[in-house]
């Protein structure tokens, strides 16, 4: 694989993230559900494994940066597994409306799961961290500035929407009102 | 305020760092992201786990 087909690649997965985050709000927006504190803690870690690829994408792919993205994903991994393990008791409806069978901390442990083995996949290709001689620009080209900032805008999204939650106390275990807005 | 609040501000940061500054002050300000994240999620392990063997 080389350098321009990896910056691609690491384009794609930005538009992965910014699904997984579009269908987090979709979930709070269109059915009314408002994400718990480990909840939270998840669409965090989902967009934070978005750092690796943006690094790949500005300063070219070198193995730190998929590092960056593995160990985000490994404690995505943990704190999904966290929240399975509170809901694993039989009788417990789990927290939540379930997509397809699974609830959402559940497709988070499967999303996190799929993106350590494919960071790994990836981390097999060793051309890709020599330079093809390609006049790549130094921001990837449209393709990657677009994923990049739709990233950047759904993480800050997110922002508005916990400080609407949340307000500027604790956020509730079982949120069921937007804080902020109750006051007004 | 809500550290969580906090955490997605300063993921956007990491985020814009990582995009228009330096790789150096990228990694940096990821490395205390993650601190933080784990610190939230010590915190939030202290719930009790309903299991009985």
């Amino acid at each position: 694989m080389t350098q321009t087909r990896a910056i691609t690649l690491n384009a794609l997965s930005l538009y992965a993230v910014a699904l997984v985050l579009a269908a987090a709000f979709a979930a709070q927006l269109l059915l009314h559900e408002l994400p718990c504190p480990l909840c939270l803690l998840q669409r965090i870690l989902f967009a934070m494994l978005a750092i690796g690829p943006i690094l790949n994408i500005r300063f070219g792919p070198r193995p730190s940066h998929y590092a960056l993205s593995l160990l985000t994903a490994v404690a995505g991994a943990v704190a999904s597994t966290r929240q399975v393990l509170l809901h694993i008791m039989p009788g417990d409806a789990g927290y939540g409306s379930a997509l397809l069978g699974y609830h959402y901390y559940t497709w988070a442990l499967i999303g996190f799961i799929a993106a350590i083995v494919l960071l790994a996949a990836v981390l097999l290709f060793d051309r890709q961290f020599e330079d093809d001689g390609a006049a790549l620009p130094p921001t990837g080209g449209l393709f990657a500035q677009a994923a990049v900032w739709l990233v950047i805008g759904l993480t800050s999204l997110n922002v508005i929407s916990t400080l609407l939650e949340c307000g500027f106390g604790a956020c509730a275990d079982n949120p069921v009102v937007y804080e902020l807005l109750k006051r007004f | 305020m809500e550290f969580t609040l906090l955490l997605f501000l300063a993921a956007t940061i990491v985020m814009l760092a990582a995009w228009r500054s330096s790789r150096v002050l990228a990694l940096g300000l990821y490395a205390a992201v993650m601190v933080a994240c784990v610190a939230t999620y010590l915190h939030h392990a202290t719930d009790t786990l309903k299991l009985s063997f």
